[in-house]
């Protein structure tokens, strides 16, 4: 069975890694790589769900290959691309590739190849082998929403708080976190944060048991402060200045151009020199709240006792549309699809012998006899099985 | 709560290091080589038999290379002419048959794949691997030999339905139920197969209607709301399919074999009277009420016309009650489940014993035509069949 939940140490030892990409490298290309499918999917309308599912899928994807082996881009295109079948939101492949053109620079979208769909298409086929065909993952957001339900305190302080800890979850996709930990925890951790930095103090909770010291007791056993510090800081960091300069070290984006085309060399510059490569790294990640202009967030004051190692992004800068961006407006969400079956809470059947013993009562006299009538018509002619 | 053990690392090719990126050549030779550790080569097995067609390919029984010998059925993905790539249908079934894991509902064991050369362009081919079971119960309804008691036909019915109950509890719609997606192992457990048309549904919230497309399930076995162009349609249509089933289990071959839709129709309410308001409120607001010729002043003739073949009062109330116009009216599984027909002597009884007397598997695949050669596949997906200019067809209603 695979377990798609790594330790921080195998986190270092991927195949990029060995394949002599150096860890921040690679951290990069993914974080890239899972914005690109964000903004991509946000274009296209599709929802938070396909887009997050496509990022996991992105994710789970490079520990088993190569960044040098498979460029980020096109495997963005092609796990969102099968995302959106999985959740039952298709998106051609020629819209995505035409979505993909517009977001890219030539000379990104150069390593798409001569034939970007038939790409996509083979691709396809390794992606869905390297993930195992393991198509259902489930991610922060539904539980976000379902912890919220149950805090009690001011609505709109509340509404501000889980608006705060949806966004996280959207820039947690370019994290690691979903290699790490089961949207469960991430979902208690961002609002653990959100809770500190738009001062949300969970007093009381329904469902409070004697036992529960905090209210995600009730929900997570045994989270430890320190565990739900090191998420949070996972997602902070990338708002940190260093993490975001990322122009002048570009991932190899470019690949050999076939050999039987020949291409005037200054038309695949290194993509370090891309000014778009530039200003798209060094664009603050975060959106932080739509329509909260006027919370003013502080850095933490209490619980991450750290010295502050993040900045926070002062500037709002409107980076996704709403389709993406916005939790719902109200708590519950607008209810999606339930794209995901629901887990196998129903008991089995129970089994058919001992439920009540058999009744002997003799059988109602539905029909009296037909004096009349008479045989019953045979089955219809036709062949049969040979007999033996 | 972190990982215990990780995927083992695969092992690589090795790459060249002169280029930072791969070219073409390298990049094919690191596909055909690369070991996926969670995808196994469907070289694995060895095909011994084609046994059926499925919605989007062949399938195969195979037995394993191993020391095992194990037989499985090998369900090919069909992806040639797929413009969008792995079909959405065949991640449906795969996305369901890993959710369903019971009883009576066939066991998918693995994906395999063909391995990535230059001769098919380095995409694989895709197989899913089932648990194999000997016989299909159209194949077994075809053979006269095959004689089921009353206590076993009971036995049929109530894995049949413990399975249906299943897959609804868990919010599944089979929508293409037919006694050859009913899959019998030679120990006599039943399994419903080929998802290939399943879907999960949800509860239509008020003001909102679910829009499923209503070209489902194989005609003879189509629910007159499917006919009449529901799209808001939920478990009943798969409880109708179930009373065919059932009917089918005495007369030995389907009880409605409409050539067309509207012949469907016909059929139906020759059988379970016509279709109006008063039996089944609300049948006027379907989209094709008005478009479909619907036969009026047509008595309800179920028990009437069954009880020669069905004999046991139980099993003649039971099917009256699965085979109900009204999809509202119509028994849920644990109805059925609850009724008398599985409460009373003869109680259901194991089928090892009369189906040890056989030796050989029965499918539809293989097994004689039982209907004209050009009926037997008709399916949800084809056009809608003409009345044929010879009118080779019997518009049979038991």
């Amino acid at each position: 069975m695979p377990y798609w939940y790594y330790d921080k140490k195998d986190l270092l030892n991927t195949p990029s890694f060995r394949d002599g990409i150096n860890n921040d490298a690679e951290n990069r290309y993914r974080k890239e790589g899972a914005r690109f499918i964000i903004d991509t999917g946000s274009k296209m309308d599709l929802g938070y769900n396909t887009v997050a599912t496509g990022v996991v899928y992105f994710h789970r994807f490079y520990m088993f290959h190569s960044f040098r082996t498979f460029p980020r881009y096109i495997t963005a295109c092609c796990c969102l691309f099968l995302a959106g079948k999985v959740e039952e939101t298709p998106k051609k492949c020629k819209d995505i590739i035409k979505v993909a053109k517009s977001l890219l620079t030539e000379l990104k979208f150069a390593s798409f190849g001569e034939n970007p769909k038939e790409e996509v298409m083979t691709l396809e086929r390794i992606l869905l082998q390297t993930i195992k065909f393991d198509f259902q993952v489930e991610h922060p957001y539904g539980y976000l929403l379902k912890y919220a339900k149950c805090l009690k305190g001011d609505k709109t302080k509340l509404q501000k708080m889980v608006q705060m800890a949806w966004t996280f979850v959207n820039d947690s996709l370019c994290t690691t976190l979903c290699l790490q930990w089961e949207p469960e925890v991430i979902a208690v951790a961002l609002m653990f944060l959100a809770g500190k930095l738009s001062k949300f103090e969970v007093a009381d909770w329904n469902g409070r048991q004697p036992k529960h010291k905090v209210w995600w007791d009730m929900f997570v056993e045994d989270i430890t402060t320190e565990l739900l510090e090191d998420i949070c800081h996972q997602v902070l960091d990338l708002y940190s200045p260093q993490t975001q300069a990322s122009g002048n070290d570009s991932p190899p984006s470019v690949p050999q151009p076939p050999k039987n085309e020949k291409k005037p060399p200054s038309v695949t510059p290194p993509a370090s020199v891309s000014p778009v490569a530039v200003t798209t790294a060094t664009k603050p990640v975060v959106t932080p709240i739509k329509n909260g202009g006027e919370v003013k967030i502080e850095p933490p004051k209490v619980g991450i006792t750290e010295p502050i190692r993040y900045t926070y992004p002062f500037t709002p800068i409107p980076h996704y549309p709403p389709v993406y961006t916005a939790p719902p407006p109200t708590i519950p969400p607008p209810p999606r699809l339930p794209l995901v079956p629901p887990p196998m809470v129903y008991p089995d059947p129970p089994p058919a012998p001992n439920r009540f013993p058999p009744v002997n009562v003799p059988p109602p006299n539905y029909f009296t006899p037909l004096p009349n009538r008479g045989p019953p018509p045979g089955p219809p002619p036709r062949p049969y099985y040979p007999p033996p | 709560m972190q990982s215990v053990s990780a995927p083992r690392e695969p092992t690589q090719p090795v790459l060249s290091t002169t280029s930072t990126i791969l070219n073409m050549r390298e990049k094919e030779k690191y596909i055909e080589e690369f070991d996926f550790p969670f995808c196994d080569e469907s070289s694995k097995y060895e095909k011994v038999a084609k046994i059926g067609q499925g919605t989007f390919g062949e399938v195969f029984k195979a037995r394993a290379r191993n020391s095992s010998k194990k037989f499985v059925a090998m369900k090919k993905v069909l992806m040639d002419n797929e413009k969008e790539g792995f079909p959405i249908t065949a991640l449906r079934e795969i996305k369901i048959l890993q959710l369903l894991k019971h009883e009576n509902v066939v066991n998918l064991i693995e994906i395999c794949r063909t391995k990535a050369t230059v001769h098919n362009k380095y995409r694989s081919t895709f197989y899913l691997v089932f648990d194999f079971c000997e016989h299909d119960l159209a194949g077994l309804l075809s053979n006269v030999n095959v004689k089921f008691s009353l206590g076993e036909i009971k036995k049929v019915m109530q894995q049949l339905l413990n399975g249906l109950y299943y897959i609804h509890s868990n919010k599944i719609l089979h929508r293409d139920m037919k006694a050859a997606n009913v899959l019998i192992t030679k120990n006599g457990t039943l399994k419903l197969a080929d998802f290939g048309l399943a879907r999960a549904f949800s509860v239509a919230k008020s003001g909102q209607a679910n829009k499923y497309t209503n070209r489902v399930v194989t005609l003879w076995y189509r629910p007159p709301e499917l006919l009449l162009g529901d799209r808001n349609y939920g478990p009943p249509v798969d409880m109708w399919g179930a009373g065919c089933i059932m009917a089918e289990m005495w007369t030995r071959s389907p009880i409605m074999q409409g050539p067309t839709e509207q012949q469907q129709l016909i059929l139906i309410s020759q059988l379970c009277g016509s279709c109006t308001p008063d039996v089944w409120p609300g049948v006027e607001n379907l989209d094709l009420y008005n478009k479909m010729e619907l036969p009026k002043g047509q008595k309800r003739k179920v028990k009437e016309r069954l009880k020669p073949y069905v004999k046991d009062p139980y099993g003649c109330d039971l099917l009256d009650k699965l085979l109900q116009l009204d999809p509202a009216k119509r028994y849920d599984a644990d109805t059925a489940l609850n009724h008398d027909f599985f409460w009373t002597d003869p109680m259901p009884c194991d089928l090892g014993n009369m189906l040890a007397q056989h030796t050989q598997s029965m499918f539809e695949y293989l097994a004689p035509p039982r209907r004209p050669a050009h009926l037997r596949h008709h399916h949800h997906a084809a056009p809608p069949a003409k009345p044929p200019l010879d009118s080779g067809y019997q518009d049979r209603v038991f």
